[in-house]
């Protein structure tokens, strides 16, 4: 079985979360994505995902969270050395400066998006960041060339002699 | 395991039985064992059981132990005196793979320093805003540069040249199509026109060159370019009729600078000089395979190319070829290859059918298969075919050999074709069925210049 590249997405409001699944729905053919709203429902998820030997890609966190915060969770999965190159946004409206300084320190967060966000900020955030993981961890980038940054993509092949005359 | 590479390792290994389970009259016990070597090969590399570069190094390893003078099998027949098992190790150390190394080097290098992009833009320039002169313009630039690098790192940069044309073209405009195409089909044309072009020229010429046949850069040039260029037009009134661009400008938006320190310099000048010295090679009689030394020599001591580069090459693909010209040879040394050629009975077809059928089960396999993979398959028996004096005529062995390895090039029916069609069909803008299409009417067609050709333009300046 070829291994499936997931988007997570954690957010305890229904409605916020159905929001943001259905601005990201253009990736869904591509790429899996996978719903919690806690956090300790997050790392069930993402265990199961590694279990099956698949990978995360992306990982879009609300901060606040009944339970363990979203700062918090990316942070662990940053000293995971699985979900390490897992790229992490936090989405949320209530999130500290000292939190979130915390969660570019410790958790390398990619980019942080307040809420409310527009729709294209999120996509294109989302393409920029699965690129970013495509070119850095999978051996194939040409079937995701499609929807993600192709101009990208191709540059990768060009330079990075992924594939070769045969 | 995925099922068919199952299947393949399933029917490789019965493969790989069969002749040392019978007993062939006429053939020796290391041609039994060759016929072995080879149905695994081709069965390998059929399912790509395993990586296609490992069937390569794993035929390489049998031949060295089953068939050399040092290997695990004495062999007392009188008919085959075992070859010294350097001789197949020494493939890798082949005068081509040296040639394709410096090949490899110069266009890495080119890649580093931008001179591929660079040199597109400046090309392009002229062709102005028309979507049919760009097409051209985009077609002409792709081959002229796949002609001395891969097809596939031209085709990557190529693409990235189309992705923003693509952007600002309507969705629905065909344009899309023929511009999203022209440039695996130029990619996989240009390769054609010089023996580093594409590694499958590298088997044949290393075939040719074992029968004493060698090939100066500029005379394969004179062979098979005149087929690009011609190809190249054909294509490209081909993609116009079947997709007519529906805008009347398109604007290439080239930007860039040409790198000025004192590496990319020194890149310029050697890529200049490398390629004047292989195209020269009649006027100052230095070989290009020694030619190749060159960049690799200046590039590395200026540290221009430096030890993450030498890294970075495309080895595999060195092996690659390696393993087709060593499965030649033990085909030859054993007396496979006559073998097979003998047991047809060849003499009921003339000279041209003889011809054809070679190109056509080429090119129809090499849309299936690898390029340099159906080259080394067929290169050994077209060699035998005019070495047993089946097909006659003025330069028998080197036309089968141009038309075995013009004929795979031509292959780009399918994604899987080669791989520049696997990455033009990635960008989503073409669809298969588009690609089919064109890529078959541009198959046949050439395919019919090459048996002209074999008719009516080799004959007359070899």
């Amino acid at each position: 079985m070829k291994p499936k590249i997931y988007i997570l997405v954690v957010e305890d409001e229904p409605e916020v979360l159905d929001s943001i699944v259905r601005d990201i729905a253009e990736f869904e053919e591509y790429f899996e994505i996978e719903m919690a709203d806690t956090a300790e429902e997050a790392e069930q998820i993402i265990q199961e995902i590694l279990d099956n030997e698949h990978m995360i890609g992306l990982i879009l966190c609300d901060h606040v969270l009944p339970g363990k915060n979203g700062v918090d969770l990316l942070i662990e999965m940053q000293k995971s050395e699985r979900t390490k190159p897992t790229k992490k946004v936090l989405i949320t409206g209530q999130a500290g400066l000292e939190e979130t300084v915390k969660a570019v320190n410790e958790a390398n967060l990619k980019h942080y998006i307040a809420k409310p966000w527009e729709k294209k900020e999120l996509v294109n955030i989302t393409r920029t960041l699965l690129t970013d993981f495509v070119i850095e961890s999978v051996k194939d980038p040409l079937k995701y060339m499609q929807v993600l940054d192709a101009q990208r993509l191709a540059e990768e092949i060009r330079t990075g002699r992924h594939i070769t005359d045969s | 395991m995925e099922k068919t590479k199952a299947v393949g390792l399933i029917l490789g290994i019965i493969g790989f039985i069969i002749p040392l389970m019978i007993q062939i009259p006429g053939l020796s016990l290391a041609g039994h064992l060759a016929m072995s070597i080879f149905i695994l090969a081709a069965i390998f590399w059929m399912f790509e059981t395993i990586p296609i570069y490992s069937t390569s190094i794993l035929v390489i390893f049998l031949e060295v132990i089953l068939l050399s003078a040092e290997g695990l099998i004495s062999h007392t027949d009188a008919s085959y005196s075992p070859v010294a098992y350097t001789q197949f190790v020494a493939t890798l150390a082949d005068p081509i793979i040296i040639l394709f190394l410096g090949g490899f080097v110069l266009a890495d290098a080119a890649v580093k320093y931008n001179f591929d992009r660079n040199m597109s833009r400046i090309l392009l320039k002229p062709f102005g805003t028309d979507p049919k002169y760009i097409i051209l313009g985009l077609m002409a630039v792709t081959a002229v540069l796949s002609a001395f690098m891969s097809n596939t790192a031209t085709t990557a940069m190529m693409i990235t040249v189309i992705i923003p044309i693509l952007a600002k073209t309507d969705v629905s405009d065909p344009a899309r199509i023929s511009i999203a195409l022209c440039i695996p089909f130029a990619a996989n044309i240009g390769g054609v026109a010089t023996p580093i072009g594409t590694p499958p020229n590298a088997v044949v010429i290393a075939a040719l060159n074992q029968q004493g046949v060698g090939i100066e850069f500029g005379s394969w040039m004179l062979y098979a370019m005149p087929l690009a260029i011609v190809m190249l037009i054909v294509a490209w009134y081909l993609l116009l009729k079947l997709h007519p661009p529906a805008t009347s400008t398109l604007n290439l938006d080239l930007k860039g600078e040409w790198m000025k320190n004192r590496k990319a310099y020194t890149l310029y000048i050697v890529f200049a000089l490398t390629v004047i010295l292989w195209i020269s090679e009649s006027l100052h009689g230095i070989r290009s395979s020694i030619v190749a030394l060159f960049p690799v020599a200046v590039l590395t001591l200026t540290n221009t190319f430096e030890k993450e580069d030498i890294r970075k090459l495309p080895w595999e693909v060195l092996w690659l070829i390696a393993g087709g010209i060593s499965l030649g040879i033990a085909m030859k040394e054993t007396g496979l290859a006559d073998w097979v050629i003998g047991s047809i009975a060849w003499d009921q077809m003339g000279y041209l059918l003889l011809l054809s059928l070679f190109g056509v089960v080429a090119i129809v396999l090499s849309n299936f298969l690898s390029n340099t993979v159906t080259a080394s398959l067929m290169i050994p028996l077209g060699i035998s075919l005019a070495t047993s004096g089946i097909i006659e005529g003025p330069a028998s062995i080197l036309i089968i050999g141009l038309v075995i390895a013009l004929s795979t090039s031509f292959a780009m029916v399918l994604p899987i074709s080669t791989p520049p069609n696997a990455i033009a069909v990635s960008t989503g803008v073409v669809k298969t069925k588009d690609m089919i299409v064109a890529g078959s009417l541009i198959g046949a067609i050439a395919m019919i210049l090459i048996i002209l050709m074999t008719r009516f333009y080799w004959p007359y300046i070899l």
